[in-house]
C-alpha cells in the first residue's frame, strides 16, 4: 500500500508492505541513476520479505521517486533525516527498525533508530564522488578535470554554485562535498551485515554469485537473488530478534 | 605465449562488459582483440564508460587514473584487455 511519512522537510510517500506488527524492515535505495535501476529489485525483495511474514517500507527520500524535491536541492543530511523520521512512524509503534541499503543507499541510515543495518555491495561516499567525477570527465570529452572541478570559479563569491549536471541529474556542489567524506553507519555493539557479489573483493560477511544490477542501464529485476536476499534478511533479523 | 594471469584478466574485462552494457555471454564470448567498443558499441554512454571502468578498478584491485582514461583505451576490446593487464599483472 502506498502511505507517507513526514518529516521536517515536508511529506513524503512510502510503500508499505507486509504485516501490521512485529519488525519492520526500512529500505535505502542508492543515490541518483542506481535508485531507477535497483527500485523494482528492492521491491520484490520487500515483497519476498512480507510473504515472510516481515513487514517492510521503502520511503522516498527528498529529492528520489515522487519526492517534489528537485535533485539539486537535496543533501545528505535532508535524506539522512527523512529516513530517520520514516524509521520513527514504526517505532512509535514500538517496533523495530532494521534498516537496509543499496549501494550509496547505505550512507542514508545513519540517523535512524535502527535494531540493525543490512547492506548490499555497499559503497561509501569517496568512491561515488570519483564515479560521479569520472561520468563528469568522460561527458567532456575525457581531459581530467582535478579535484575541485564543480565549483564555477567565474561567479562572484556571494552569488553561490551553481548545481552540476551529471549524467542528466542537477546535483548541488554541497552535496559532492559533503559525499568526500561520508561512510556508511558501523558502530561498535550495533548489528550491521554486508553481503557482497562474488566479483567483489572487499571484505563481507557473505559473498553471492549474481550480477550488479545497479550497474545496468535498463532497469532490471532479479527474482532468484532477491529471493536469496530476502531469505538471508529473515534469517538476519529473526536472529538480532531472539 | 601468454603471461600468467592474463588470461583471467580478460575474462574479467568480458565479464565487466556483459555485466554493465547489459550483454548476453555468448555476444561478449564473440569479442576479439579487434571488435570496437567505444564508439561501435550504443550502449557505452558516459555512464556506461565510468561504470566499466569502476568495475574493473573493483575486480582486478587496480587505480585508473584520471589522465590515462582515453578514447584509446576503450578503443577495441584488445586495447581495453592490454590496458587492463598492464595494470593487474605489473
Amino acid at each position: 500500500m502506498i502511505d507517507h511519512y513526514d518529516w521536517a522537510g515536508g511529506r513524503e510517500a512510502m510503500l508499505r508492505f507486509g504485516p501490521a506488527t512485529g519488525p519492520v524492515v526500512v529500505a535505502a535505495l542508492p543515490l541518483f541513476e542506481e535508485a531507477n535501476r535497483t527500485r523494482a529489485f528492492v521491491v520484490t525483495i520487500l515483497r519476498l520479505l512480507a510473504a515472510r511474514g516481515i513487514a517492510g517500507a521503502l520511503p522516498d527520500l527528498p529529492g528520489q521517486g515522487e519526492s517534489l524535491m528537485p535533485t539539486h536541492k537535496t543533501s545528505i543530511l535532508k535524506m539522512q533525516d527523512a529516513f530517520g523520521f520514516a524509521c520513527d512512524k514504526f517505532d512509535r509503534e514500538g517496533r523495530n527498525c532494521y534498516a537496509i541499503g543499496l549501494r550509496s543507499g547505505a550512507l542514508l541510515d545513519a540517523l535512524a533508530l535502527a535494531a540493525g543495518r543490512w547492506h548490499l555491495a555497499p559503497q561509501d561516499g569517496p568512491q561515488l564522488f570519483r564515479e560521479l567525477t569520472r561520468i563528469k570527465q568522460v561527458e567532456l570529452g575525457g581531459r581530467p578535470l582535478g579535484d575541485s572541478w564543480y565549483f564555477d570559479n567565474t561567479l562572484p563569491e556571494e552569488a553561490g554554485d551553481p548545481p552540476v549536471e551529471i549524467a542528466g541529474t542537477p546535483i548541488s556542489t554541497d552535496l559532492l562535498t559533503d559525499l568526500q567524506v561520508k561512510t556508511p553507519f558501523d558502530e561498535p555493539g550495533i548489528p550491521r551485515r554486508v553481503v557482497r557479489l562474488d566479483t567483489d573483493p572487499n571484505p563481507a560477511d557473505r559473498k553471492v554469485d549474481a550480477a550488479p544490477l545497479w550497474r545496468r542501464a535498463e532497469p532490471g529485476n532479479d527474482p532468484a537473488l532477491a529471493a536469496l536476499l530476502a531469505d538471508d534478511i529473515a534469517t538476519w533479523i529473526r536472529t538480532c530478534e531472539s | 605465449m601468454q603471461p600468467d594471469g592474463s588470461l583471467q584478466v580478460e575474462d574479467t574485462v568480458r565479464g565487466v562488459l556483459r555485466d554493465v552494457l547489459g550483454l548476453s555471454a555468448e555476444r561478449v564470448a564473440d569479442f576479439r582483440a579487434d571488435t570496437p567498443l567505444f564508439g561501435a558499441l550504443p550502449e557505452l554512454d558516459s555512464l556506461a564508460v565510468a561504470g566499466v571502468l569502476t568495475e574493473l578498478e573493483d575486480r582486478l584491485g587496480i587505480l585508473i587514473e584520471d589522465d590515462e582514461v582515453d578514447g584509446e583505451m576503450l578503443e577495441s576490446f584488445g586495447a581495453l584487455t592490454r590496458f587492463a593487464a598492464a595494470k593487474a599483472l605489473r
